[in-house]
């Protein structure tokens, strides 16, 4: 969509290709940034702590301490340099984009205020500068002192995401290579296909951060995303249109077993392909059951950002929940940063504040919210390390990492079989979105089914689901033990994007909102055994 | 903010060294595209500045193209060094992609244009007060946006969101077919969300909008109209699942135009992914439908005088009394089709290629006023917030089911707000289904609407 400032609700991933947006960068130019930022040595070990610096430390601390001068209670700088590499087969043509980006962001924090500016040299006259004119925008007339003198100790971890291999050692030619075969896979996977797309997009940025605080961090993130998406034309002229994807803190390795970019390819053929078949889905409120994995990403729009401590400052449909009951009991939330390679996975959020796991709700009780530094204060709460931004041109904002409901104690297989009518949602593709004030969200159904008499049937199409958080929350009535984790391409898109991860088992809802242009369902005793 | 010479120099240099790169071998033709931004945005909240940034950046993204093979890069660094080795890495590696005929670096004979040193055509896309109006300016702006929701009414409980954001930007463009000039273009706009409580009715409501001219900003407009929204909700309650007919506000009416443009891309058509295929001469909509794409509406907020390859821009009537008339074209989707572009070509920025996208679109309206558009409705719903649209419809399919909100339509009057209902059809079917179409046109940023209202949709609720 052409919208040139489109100030959109919290919102996640659009559909298809429109959601992975190519971004683009030759391999020339990641082989540069990658030899220059101590990536290249070793079995490709890029990781939290390596060794070298972008901007020198003295040069950090010197803006840093520009930053305070005028009186700040916090700032810090962010240095960030990244490389995009992406190859696209669209209409059976394979191309591949190049994207090369720098950039220095500086942030002010005065009274809860936040100031924030960015430039996009690494000369330090042009850093300080940026941190004069931050600091000047903070500036509490009371308190115009001298640049103060700011020393900074570096931070390290023990979470380091290895890259294996690294984009820049594998040529362009054999990426067009790998693409040509992915390509023939999708477009021989059935007669009626009219159109497949496969993407995948390679970044490496390499980050370092100072803050007021004194702390100082690095770190190198290296993020594999795939995607592929089908067109299928029925004999009745109808058209249909799937897809899948994947996404981690990786190299190309990671993407084996059922994470294998093949299966990617051939999931989202099997998923056109089933569409064909599918009939309207119906409307009304009922059962509805969804499957492990991706689905988690139910709970990152229904609850998930209702938690974000930016959000509940300012009067969430989560505001002053703590200890009491938003879930049903047996229902437990967890938003963990430290799975290793998930999407939302990092030794450190974009303040320095160090990753966790962070259980939101335990039980069906309220225990925490997602805090940065400026909002956890605001709530006198700690900072959980979500504090994330999309690149330098960013303050950052509490953001989920990998969201998903923990597993539970009822067999999988019991779940459906005692649903007498309702509907099985096997992958919940489309996306969605959430009000957070009324804590109305919706997501779009990707793969669904149609339950009768405990069995799952025909598969169904457009439908969505849709329904107030704490109380869809407190109608789940089944939490399966089948728990998988799902490591997404998805980018959630909270004013800015990011990458996260989901997960959850397989789950029943007793009664939601499901939209269709099939057949009103009035049935709302339809869960019974 | 001014034009910089330099910055057309860089894309001269770009385009230049491509050729030079290519020397001895298959010629090399190439395009490159600057864009120069300054940009502040301010959050409030509780009638206090939350957040403020500021924005100054440039970025280089060029095409190059040899025999039959195109690749893009782009850059920030707008060193010589950071754009010449690039531009060298793209000549390199285009070999190893596919070739297609219709890839083309616009020349004359494609509509692209050349500007003088003063640059395009002005169409009023640009404004210079909006930059130069001081920050602490904008900030009171801001908070008076906000303001004038909180103090709209006691039943505003907060704002969840309240931000102002500004741009100017200057796009150069130079390629190697003798076309280069510069056009500038300025933005100011905003968003808002608040709170309204009642009892234990908890209702939220938004509003958005951005204009060209710092002049035609209207803080208090859009902080009122968002309150308006949020109060107007209380005591929303679902209706049963039923089938009745739908009048829509001009706000959702452009996002479902948009969607339906997209599916006139010709790209979309030529690669099997719009049902919009070979439908041209054919009825597809209702008689009063009649859809345009205008690039030289003057001061529309994304009207410029070329589009994102230098061809210049038209007036497009893509659907007119319900027939369908042509497509969006490109450059290289014209070449495929045997058409002419209809400067369709559109990026998001220096670091995106482009594809096929519209500049202003809307819905010409009619002559029935919105009122009348209600009195002719026995039992009905009125459509005016919905939720995650994208994930609503399918792109493909045209099928829908929108998580909505709204009002009951009871004998010709808006009468109870509704909340928790799903509204449910089928893109292409609601084309002809068309009923009424209101004489209030309303722009939203790059889209316009007038209400109008559609014979039958399916209601999906939880309401007995």
């Amino acid at each position: 969509m052409s919208k040139k400032k489109s100030m959109s609700r919290r919102s996640f991933i659009g559909k298809g290709a429109a959601g992975l947006s190519s971004v683009a960068f030759s391999s020339a130019l990641m082989e540069m940034l990658l030899s220059s930022t101590g990536c290249k040595s070793g079995p490709g070990g890029a990781a939290a702590g390596a060794s070298d610096l972008i901007l020198p430390e003295d040069v950090l601390a010197k803006a840093v301490s520009h930053l305070m001068g005028r009186g700040a209670d916090f700032g810090d700088v962010y240095v960030e340099r990244a490389a995009v590499d992406s190859v696209m087969s669209d209409d059976r043509k394979i191309n591949t984009t190049t994207t090369i980006e720098k950039g220095v962001g500086l942030r002010a924090v005065k009274g809860g205020r936040t100031f924030y500016a960015y430039t996009d040299s690494f000369e330090p006259e042009r850093v300080y500068e940026t941190a004069r004119y931050v600091a000047d925008a903070a500036e509490d007339p009371a308190s115009s002192t001298g640049p103060a003198v700011i020393t900074l100790a570096p931070l390290t971890s023990g979470l380091s995401f290895p890259i294996k291999p690294l984009p820049s050692e594998i040529g362009v030619d054999q990426k067009i290579e790998l693409f040509k075969a992915l390509m023939d896979r999708a477009w021989s996977a059935d007669a009626r296909i009219v159109q497949a797309i496969q993407f995948m997009r390679e970044i490496i940025r390499q980050v370092n951060i100072a803050t007021s605080s004194g702390k100082i961090v690095r770190q190198t993130l290296g993020l594999t995303e795939i995607m592929a998406q089908t067109y299928i034309k029925g004999a009745d002229g109808q058209l249909q249109a799937a897809w899948d994807q994947r996404g981690a803190y990786a190299g190309r390795d990671f993407f084996t077993g059922e994470n294998a970019f093949e299966k990617v390819v051939d999931a989202a053929a099997a998923k056109a392909v089933k569409l064909l078949e599918a009939v309207d889905s119906p409307r009304g409120v009922f059962p509805v059951v969804f499957g492990p994995g991706m689905n988690g990403v139910l709970f990152h729009e229904s609850c998930g950002h209702g938690m974000e401590a930016d959000l509940v400052f300012k009067g969430s449909n989560y505001k002053d929940q703590l200890g009491k009951q938003t879930a049903a009991k047996g229902v437990t939330l967890i938003d963990d940063g430290t799975i290793e390679s998930f999407p939302g996975s990092y030794a450190f959020d974009d303040e320095g504040t160090p990753s966790e796991r962070t259980v939101l709700i335990e039980d069906g009780i309220q225990r925490n919210y997602l805090c940065d530094i400026i909002y956890g204060e605001k709530l006198k709460m700690k900072s959980t390390g979500n504090g994330r931004r999309q690149s330098f041109r960013h303050p950052p904002i509490p953001r989920m990492r990998n969201t998903f409901i923990d597993k539970g104690t009822t067999p999988a297989a019991d779940i459906v079989a005692g649903t007498k009518r309702g509907i099985y949602v096997a992958d919940v593709s489309g996306g969605g979105q959430v009000d957070v004030i009324t804590g109305n969200f919706m997501m779009g159904v990707g793969e669904g089914y149609l339950i009768e008499n405990g069995k799952i049937t025909k598969p169904i199409k457009g439908a969505t689901v849709s329904g107030m958080g704490i109380e869809a929350m407190k109608s789940i009535d089944m939490v399966g033990d089948d728990l998988k984790l799902f490591p997404s391409a998805g980018r959630c898109g909270k004013m800015q994007t990011a990458p996260v991860g989901f997960g959850m088992p397989t789950i029943r809802v007793r009664g939601i909102l499901v939209g269709g242009k099939g057949e009103a369902w009035t049935d709302i005793e339809g869960g019974s055994k | 903010m001014n034009f910089k010479k330099e910055y057309l120099d860089i894309a001269r240099f770009a385009v230049e060294r491509a050729k030079k790169a290519g020397a001895g071998g298959a010629a090399v033709a190439a395009e490159a595209y600057v864009n120069d931004t300054e940009s502040i945005q301010v959050t409030v909240n509780a009638r206090a500045v939350e957040q403020m940034s500021a924005v100054k950046e440039a970025g280089i993204g060029v095409r190059v193209l040899r025999d039959g093979k195109m690749a893009f890069g782009s850059t920030n660094d707008l060193s010589k060094e950071a754009v010449g080795g690039m531009v060298d890495g793209l000549v390199k590696k285009v070999v190893y992609h596919t070739a297609d005929e219709f890839n083309v670096i616009p020349g004359k004979e494609d509509g692209a244009l050349a500007s003088d040193a003063a640059g395009y055509e002005d169409l009023g896309s640009f404004d210079p007060r909006v930059a130069e109006v001081p920050v602490q300016e904008k900030v009171r702006t801001a908070l008076r946006m906000e303001a004038a929701g909180l103090d709209y009414s006691p039943k505003i409980a907060g704002s969840m969101m309240a931000v102002y954001q500004d741009g100017t930007l200057y796009n150069y463009i130079a390629n190697s077919n003798g076309i280069d000039g510069w056009f500038r273009q300025s933005g100011c706009g905003a968003g808002i969300e608040f709170t309204a409580a009642e009892g234990e009715s908890r209702e939220s409501g938004s509003f958005t909008k951005g204009v060209v001219k710092w002049a035609d900003f209207d803080p208090e407009e859009i902080g009122r109209k968002g309150a308006e929204n949020a109060v107007a909700m209380l005591g929303a309650k679902p209706i049963a699942s039923a089938e009745m007919p739908m009048v829509v506000s001009p706000e959702i009416g452009t996002q479902l135009w948009a969607f339906v443009a997209a599916m006139l891309s010709a790209e979309e058509v030529q690669k099997g992914r719009s049902l919009f295929a070979e439908k041209v001469g054919a009825e597809v909509a209702a008689k009063n439908f009649t859809l345009i794409d205008d690039g030289r509406l003057k001061g529309g907020f994304s009207t410029a005088p070329v589009d994102g390859e230098g061809v210049a821009t038209q007036t497009t009537p893509l659907i007119v009394d319900g027939v369908l008339m042509t497509y969006l074209y490109d450059c290289y989707c014209a070449r495929k089709g045997k058409a002419k572009s209809t400067g369709n070509r559109s990026r998001g920025g220096y670091g995106s290629a482009g594809g096929v996208g519209t500049t202003n679109l809307y819905l010409k309206p009619g002559e029935v006023a919105p009122d009348a558009i209600f009195a002719g409705i026995d039992r009905g719903f009125y459509l005016t917030v919905v939720l995650g649209l994208f994930a609503a419809i399918d792109a493909a399919s045209g099928d829908f089911s929108i998580p909505s909100a709204g009002f009951m339509i009871e004998k010709g009057q808006k009468t109870f707000p509704v909340r928790g209902v799903t509204v449910g059809g089928n893109l292409f079917e609601l084309l002809k289904a068309v009923d009424k179409v209101g004489s209030d046109l309303t722009w939203f940023q790059s889209l316009g609407s007038p209400t109008f209202s559609v014979k039958s949709v399916k209601i999906g609720g939880a309401g007995k």
